[in-house]
């Protein structure tokens, strides 16, 4: 029995070839699709999972409020875990990490390694880091302490054992490798390729760094013995703030409220902001529901276009009730039929994974899975997906099918119930209307991406580049020797360019009632030549100059945004105000229009500017337009012989800026291929209904045609029905994708009204192609031979 | 074998039921043969068709082995049918996808039969009738008569009591037809199985022993009388 309906399952599938490979590729598409996605929210949601003792693992986050504003942040002042260590019993460990940037040398090797962490001696204890060679307990307990990852210890050491080896940090702290790691899984927030003991930053490079109640910059961890509750926790964390730094908080007006976030909800649910990778949960829904969608899409497919062929296999059952079967044999024959095609799609769709996989990585930006078959798990679990999903899509047209009246079946005339035809309408109206959903946000997608690049910054970002000094003491010589290069419009120093890091001050600023508001101000510390040469405007007041000599040490320059925050009516008015900051006292010279120093997904916030040669480390070099090769060798060349012990390297600023755009860009890329995705497999489904209702109308086109329809009313007379069923579908998708795409630019700060044409280009777009699908049908009807056809009955 | 006591059926067309069959009373032995003849829309068929269960009479009750058909359930008619009756259409209804031999084996599969046992049924069958060479072939391969044949193996492969056939030479020449109808008085004669078909032609008639014929859905009596 099993064999005979495997028998003609196959021979179903090779007679109908085309139909089959459509039926087959679709399913299969949608389920590879809906695979890679899968693949990637398992991948986002297995940050983290790997450490055992993650359950007791919180990482410790601040509130800190200023008379202004609260801001909450996901990093602490250095002191807080050490003395929280020291205070609770509660506490097991603690781990401070801080992500850096440093130049590393070992003999003739000279690279500048942005994947150094600092971290406390507990580290190895608490995560599940692994030690190749090293003892856990004694690994990061000594100053100037390296623990390197497998790929770094390769890099400086080749096949040699690194044990006991020294390398060089800064080019000039030697440092001792006490151990070497495995490399870091992709799927931890903490990643680092060196690690380097944190009492040789807190002890030696900064000595004191451990007592600085309010210098904030540590990623800190805390674990907790088993059975001690955060939360009861958390509430002690006042009374300690009080005890160890009441006095400094209420002196600085600064006050600090901890919290204890859990390890595995740091990465996708945090909000607060550190240096470390952060995930986002709002696009693991997003594409958790697209590939609900896309697998629903397909599935639906699978159900036309199987109801669609019952016609041909309806006399099959006729025959077969004749010859004696049973209802439930025959829908457990269709059922089998259907389940052996989602199979056949299984297989393919995890070929089609596999090869997609590579390029599905580079898409989102991390390596999710290196292959499929890494864990037999995802296979079974996948497999389950495509029975589960193969079954449920075979049970209306099993039950269809297996329901057809042998004799009326076998006579040739029957019409199905206008019940199965509501259905299929309604399953049509539900892939167009996601299609067209996914049409719209793409396009929204694009045209804020394309926004946010045109989108005038308010500072010269073209022929900008950037160059990083690292403090090195030749900076300053070298910017005058880059600025008498040919080709070179103008130099500057300052410790951050627009869309890169920088520094937030505690500040004092005389407000518009005369008194000292105590603020967070955003700061750059530029030199003369920053606000001329990046055309940021003038507003009121002058800029930096250097015929004023204390400009160097009493003046700040302000933007618009600060203006308005000290409640002054117009810039003018903010010139020549007080104000303190980081040891410095001064006045207000100037007062520049706000420019977007943060990405557009960013208000401008107050900001402060002021002249500190110490601290600027970048050079902005400002090239003509022309050879920039030759420029650019040029810098390197006087780089090169001023420098001679770091690396040479630089940005453009404009790409600079943009990679803040990254994530979105990649998250427009994945949603426009999901979306064409979506609309092919649709238009497979309606090629399916189109074939189906043709099929059903051949007698009525028949006799049109005798009456002397012409071909054309005939195309129009088919395609009708359909376009109904595409407007119905724009109209429930249109309303839906303009609220979640509206919700979406909600993250942008900076963003675009959803114009009207964005739906009406969605929906005609949406229209041609099944327009196109349809003709094919419609064409062939019209053209058939009405005697033929008329011959049916 | 067979008792139909007064089987109507008949549609409702503008509020009006129009008559299909009306009143039909038929008794039917073990081993006749009989054939049903009238004009087009007299009924023949769907006459057959509530002899044969696979369909239903508005009105009237229907004894088949003494058992009242329409009092049993689905699953018991079914099984009824299974074993005891043969159908055999006009325009054969063979399953396209499937081989002379897979076509025949089918109505074994539903039965439940032993795959051994199967083999054996269809082989004896296949060698019986002379299509052993045709059985890896499909129904498009053939022409008509054979078509027909392998409807007719597959009919009786279950050994039914009772074959039905509705027109069944209905589409083939007449050397083919008369073939069929000779295969269908040895099956009579010499096999004792019972044969209703609905026919046009008064020369498949006469291989019969009995004639009903049928005019606006009642049985003509003169010809029903003499034939008794």
């Amino acid at each position: 029995m099993i064999r005979n309906y495997i028998k003609i399952a196959f021979r179903n599938i090779l007679r109908k070839k085309v139909f089959s490979l459509i039926n087959i590729i679709g399913l299969a598409v949608g389920m590879a699709a809906c695979f890679l996605i899968f693949l990637y929210v398992k991948f986002e949601l297995s940050y983290d999972s790997f450490h055992t003792k993650a359950p007791h693992i919180y990482r410790l986050v601040t509130d800190v409020k200023t008379p202004s504003e609260t801001i909450h942040a996901g990093i602490t002042a250095w002191p807080f875990a050490p003395n929280i260590k020291d205070d609770f019993p509660e506490v097991e460990f603690f781990t401070r990490v801080q992500q850096t940037s440093m130049l590393i040398t070992k003999d003739d090797k000279k690279f500048q390694e942005d994947r150094v962490l600092w971290a406390d001696s507990s580290f190895f204890k608490m995560f599940d880091f692994r030690l190749i060679k090293g003892d856990p307990d004694k690994v990061l307990k000594d100053l100037f302490t390296v623990v390197l990852s497998k790929t770094a210890a390769k890099k400086y050491f080749g096949d040699a054992d690194p044990m006991g080896q020294s390398i060089s940090l800064y080019d000039y702290y030697p440092a001792a490798i006490t151990g070497v790691m495995e490399d870091i899984p992709e799927n931890s927030q903490i990643k680092a390729d060196i690690i380097v003991s944190m009492s040789s930053l807190t002890q030696t490079i900064i000595p004191g760094l451990d007592e600085q109640w309010s210098n904030f910059d540590a990623v800190s961890y805390l674990q907790l013995k088993p059975g001690v509750d955060p939360r009861a926790l958390e509430r002690k964390f006042p009374a300690f703030l009080e005890r160890r730094n009441g006095k400094e908080m209420e002196k600085s007006q600064m006050f600090f409220t901890l919290y204890l976030e859990p390890l595995k909800f740091v990465y996708l649910f945090s909000k607060r902001e550190s240096n470390i990778e952060k995930g986002n949960i709002t696009n693991v829904y997003i594409f958790s529901v697209i590939a609900a969608f896309i697998l629903l899409i397909a599935y639906i497919n699978f159900i036309n276009l199987t109801t669609a062929r019952s016609v041909e296999r309806a006399k099959e059952v006729g025959i077969r009730k004749v010859v004696g079967a049973e209802k439930n044999q025959l829908v457990k024959q269709f059922i089998g039929e259907s389940l052996m095609l989602s199979l056949f799609a299984f297989v393919l769709a995890l070929i089609l994974t596999a090869l997609l996989l590579p390029l599905f990585n580079q898409l989102a930006g991390k390596t999710i899975s290196t292959g499929i078959f890494d864990n037999y798990n995802y296979l079974l679990l996948l497999f389950t997906l495509a029975i589960g999903a193969g079954l449920m899509a075979g049970i209306y047209p099993a039950l269809v099918l297996s329901s057809f009246k042998p004799i009326t079946v076998l006579k040739g005339r029957f019409a199905t119930s206008s019940k199965g035809i509501v259905l299929r309408k309604g399953l049509v109206i539900t892939q167009f209307a996601i299609s067209i959903a996914l049409i719209i946000g793409t396009i929204v997608v694009y045209k804020q991406m394309t926004f946010m690049r045109s989108h005038d910054l308010g500072f010269a970002k073209d022929q900008m580049l950037v160059l990083d000094t690292q403090g090195d003491a030749a900076k300053d010589a070298l910017t005058q020797e880059i600025s008498k290069l040919p080709g070179i419009k103008g130099t500057t120093l300052s410790s951050s360019v627009p869309g890169g890091s920088h520094s937030t001050a505690y500040s004092e600023i005389e407000n518009s009632n005369g008194d000292l508001q105590v603020a967070n101000l955003d700061l750059f510390f530029v030199d003369f030549d920053y606000i001329p040469q990046y055309q940021i405007q003038l507003v009121a007041g002058r800029p930096f100059s250097r015929e004023f000599g204390m400009d160097t040490t009493e003046a700040m320059v302000i933007n618009e945004a600060a203006v308005k925050y000290f409640g002054y009516p117009s810039a003018h008015k903010a010139i020549g105000k007080k104000f303190k900051q980081w040891g410095r006292e001064g006045k207000i010279i100037g007062v520049v229009k706000d420019f977007h120093f943060k990405s557009l997904q960013e208000q401008i916030e107050p900001l402060s500017m002021r002249i500190e040669p110490s601290r600027s480390y970048l050079i902005s070099v400002q090239v003509a337009a022309g050879n920039l090769p030759a420029s650019i060798a040029a810098i390197e060349s006087k780089w090169k012989t001023l420098i001679s012990n770091r690396p040479f390297s630089y940005y453009f600023l404009n790409e600079f800026f943009d990679r803040q755009y990254r994530s979105e860009e990649r998250f427009g890329k994945l949603f426009l291929n999901f979306a064409i995705l979506a609309i092919l497999i649709s238009c497979l489904g309606l090629l399916g209904l189109a074939s189906y209702s043709t099929i059903q109308r051949t007698k009525e086109i028949g006799i049109r045609k005798v009456m002397g329809a012409s071909i054309n009313n005939i195309i129009g007379l088919l395609s009708k029905d359909f376009l109904l069923l595409i407007l119905i579908a724009f109209f429930i998708a249109a309303p839906l994708a303009w609220y979640f795409m509206n919700q979406w630019l909600q993250d942008f700060a900076y963003r675009i009204n959803i114009a009207w044409w964005v739906f009406v280009v969605a929906g005609l777009l949406a229209l041609l192609t099944a327009l196109i699908t349809i003709s094919f049908q419609a064409i062939k009807a019209a053209l058939m031979n009405p005697v033929k056809s008329l011959r049916t009955e | 074998m067979i008792e139909l006591q007064h089987i109507s059926k008949w549609y409702n067309v503008g509020g009006k039921p129009v008559f299909i069959l009306k009143d039909i009373n038929l008794k039917v032995k073990e081993g006749e043969f009989i054939s049903i003849m009238g004009p087009s829309g007299s009924g023949k068929s769907t006459l057959l068709n509530i002899v044969g269960m696979l369909d239903m009479p508005n009105e009237g009750a229907y004894h088949f082995f003494g058992e009242s058909v329409y009092n049993l359930k689905d699953k018991h008619r079914n099984e009824l049918y299974k074993k005891n009756i043969g159908f055999i259409f006009q325009a054969y209804h063979l399953i396209d996808e499937l081989t002379v031999y897979e076509n025949i084996e089918t109505p074994l599969l539903y039965q439940n039969v032993k795959s051994s046992e199967r083999k054996a049924i269809v082989a004896d069958m296949l060698d019986k009738f002379n299509i052993v060479g045709k059985k890896d072939l499909f129904p498009s391969q053939l022409s008509g008569g054979q078509q027909q044949l392998v409807g007719i193996v597959r009919a009786l492969i279950a050994k039914p009591k009772l074959l039905l056939a509705d027109e069944p030479t209905g589409n083939l020449n007449t050397a083919q037809g008369e073939e069929i109808m000779q295969l269908f008085q040895q099956l009579n004669q010499e096999e004792g199985v019972t044969i209703i078909q609905v026919t046009h032609s008064e020369k498949n008639a006469s291989y019969g022993n009995r004639i009903i014929n049928l005019l606006d859905g009642r049985v003509e009596p003169s010809l029903q009388n003499a034939s008794h």
